[in-house]
Formats: C-alpha cells, structure tokens, sequence
C-alpha cells in the first residue's frame, strides 16, 4: 500500500493538510512567513529557526506559531 | 545633609547594561502606533515590554511592533519580552526560548500565573522557571508578588532583579501592601526592586520611588488614559520626582507639630487672650 500523500496537522489549533514529508522550515515557508517572523512549536516544544529544516512532521503533530505583538 | 551629588549620575545596570530612566513602559491597548510611538518618547523609557501571541489567534498587530522597535533604536533603547499568557514553568520555559529568538534578546519578563480572578503570579512555577532559564543563559525579570522568601529564593537563582506587583494587573490600585515593599527593601537591600503591576496613577509611580524601590514598569495607566503621551509624560516627572525625593532624604513623620519658622526670640505683641480675637493673627 502506498504511503497517503497528504497528512494532517493541528496548525495553531486548526487542521491543515500537508504533503507527507513536509519538514517545518517548508510549512513556515508554504504560509508565505519569512522564516524570521515567527518562532516555532511543536507538540509543545520550542524547535529554532536553525533545526525546522531537519524536522519532518508527522500526522498529528500540533504545530504552534508565534509572532512578535504589543505586550505588557 | 546631601547623601548624594546633584548632578545626575544615578543610573542602574542590568546585567552589564546601564540604564538611566527607571520608567519601564509596557506597550498593550494603544489607540494607535503613532501614540505608542509618541507615549515612548514622552516617557524617556529605555526598556519597553512586548509579548508573543500565536499567529492565526492575534493575526496583524497592525504595525505596532514595528513602531516599537523604531523608537527603541531611536532611543537606544531595548525590548523586554514577556512571557503572558503562562501558566506552568514548562510553558513559561518554552516561550521564552521563542521570544529570545525573535527578538534577539536574553532578557525575559517571566510571567506565570497562578490565579485566573487576580493574576497572582504562581510562586512555585516561577522558581522552577527561573531554574531553568537562569541556565540557559537568559535574563530573568520575575513579575512575583511582594513575599520576600520568594524574592530571596528568585535572588538566590540567579535573577537579576525582582519586579513585585504594587496591585493585581491592569487594576490601578496603586501600592495596596506597602510593607510588604518596605519589607523588600530593607530586607533586600542590594536588590534591584521594580514595581510591576497595579499602578494607577502617578502618584502611585512616587511613593513607590520615594520608598527606595528602583523603578516602575506600568502599562495600562498610560495606555488606557485620555491622553497617553500626556500621562506618560506625567509618569515620567513623577518616577524623577519621587527618586529625587528619595535621594535627597525624607524627614520622618511625626504625630505631633513642628513650627517651621523660628519663634525663638521674637516679641510677643498680644497676649493670649486679646490675640484669640484679633483676625490680624490667623495664619
């Protein structure tokens, strides 16, 4: 049986579908975010801007992204 | 008699970075980022707070943090991320290594609440926080309460200062527990000690000052006003005036008179009986 073609993620709380193999520099890129804007989860845990490239995402996973914003 | 000389050499360093304003300004709930930007010039601060939110959840800021970063580069100025929104160590931990990476920074604003109705920071959270973070190279300026074991056990991990709440966030009280900060300072007395939270009023912003404290951080007072550029400014002159008031000594209050002006030697033009009637006499 050939492996799906899509998977899906929790992407800020929201299902989102993506190509298997999808690493998470290529999901922050496919958002259209440059890769210094925003600061990456996933599953809870803070993954830095230099290892998104080498972690590929598995159905399931809860990716969170982060912005900078106004704050007290 | 003069503790200190007048001219103005009463700055503060942390962490190596020396600071001379003591008016720290947090940056939520402006009407608009140009009163932001304006609000941060009239105050002089030098550290502004900022935060992270989720992306799909906050969508634009609508300029405001480019706004902030302009001005604090006009001002040589730097950012303080906080970590809002926590409410374990564990979460605290993980958004401060995000916010270090976003906004190049180690210093970290950690926040972790224990209590939804106050915002009572959780004591217990934030040590194991603190442990954490202290290692890992950042910055940690706890937001806590006023409980001075807490302070000490923050203290003795390495924070680099302690920044007690005057009144629970966003309230205005003011200094609801003054002893506690009394308490702090004298206790504490080679700590740098920041009042987070709960002023509302100027006021509030000298008598923390005038108690010895180093600074205040405030967001709302400011932000929420009619005039935000006005209060900040207000802010500013009351933070310089309640230091300088510190600086130069307070006298101590007494529960009894003290004439001010010399009567030592004086004549005594009436007696007491015909002075009682004569208006010429009052004040």
């Amino acid at each position: 049986m050939n492996a799906p073609i899509t998977i899906t993620v929790a992407l800020d709380g929201q299902p989102h579908q993506i190509p298997a193999g999808t690493t998470l520099a290529a999901l922050v890129a496919g958002l259209e975010y440059a890769p210094s804007a925003v600061a990456t989860a996933v599953n809870g845990r803070f993954v830095a801007r230099a290892l998104r490239g080498e972690l590929q995402l598995q159905a399931g996973d809860s990716v969170l992204l982060f912005q900078p914003i106004a704050g007290g | 008699m003069h503790r200190e000389p007048l001219v103005d050499t009463d700055s503060w360093t942390v962490a190596g970075v020396t600071l001379r304003s003591r008016f720290l300004l947090g940056s939520a709930g402006y009407p608009s980022p140009e009163v932001l930007r304006d609000a941060i010039q009239a105050s002089g601060t030098q550290v502004v707070t900022v935060g992270l939110k989720r992306t799909l959840v906050s969508g634009s800021d609508n300029g405001f943090i480019a706004i902030v970063r302009e001005a604090m580069a006009a001002h040589n100025a730097r950012l303080l991320p906080n970590t809002a929104g926590c409410r374990s160590a564990r979460e605290a931990i993980e958004l401060a290594m995000m916010a270090r990476e976003l906004y190049e920074t180690n210093w970290i604003k950690l926040e972790v609440v224990g209590d939804e109705y106050t915002l009572q920071p959780d004591p217990i959270e934030l040590v194991d926080a603190t442990r954490v973070l202290v290692r890992e190279g950042f910055v940690v300026w706890p937001y806590c309460t006023d409980d001075l074991v807490t302070c000490r056990r923050l203290l003795d991990l390495g924070c680099a200062l302690l920044m007690p709440w005057g009144a629970p966030i966003g309230s205005g009280q003011g200094l609801v527990n003054p002893l506690a900060l009394r308490t702090l300072r004298a206790r504490l007395p080679d700590a740098i000690v920041i009042v987070d939270a709960g002023i509302g009023a100027p006021s509030h912003a000298a008598q923390a000052m005038e108690m010895g404290l180093d600074a205040v951080l405030l967001n709302s007072a400011v932000a929420l006003s009619g005039d935000p550029v006005r209060m900040a400014r207000a802010f500013r002159c009351a933070v310089e005036a309640g230091r300088e008031g510190w600086r130069a000594g307070l006298i101590r209050a007494q529960d009894f008179a003290v004439a001010s002006t010399p009567v030592a030697g004086q004549p005594v033009l009436l007696g007491p009986a015909e002075s009682s009637t004569d208006d010429r006499q009052k004040g």
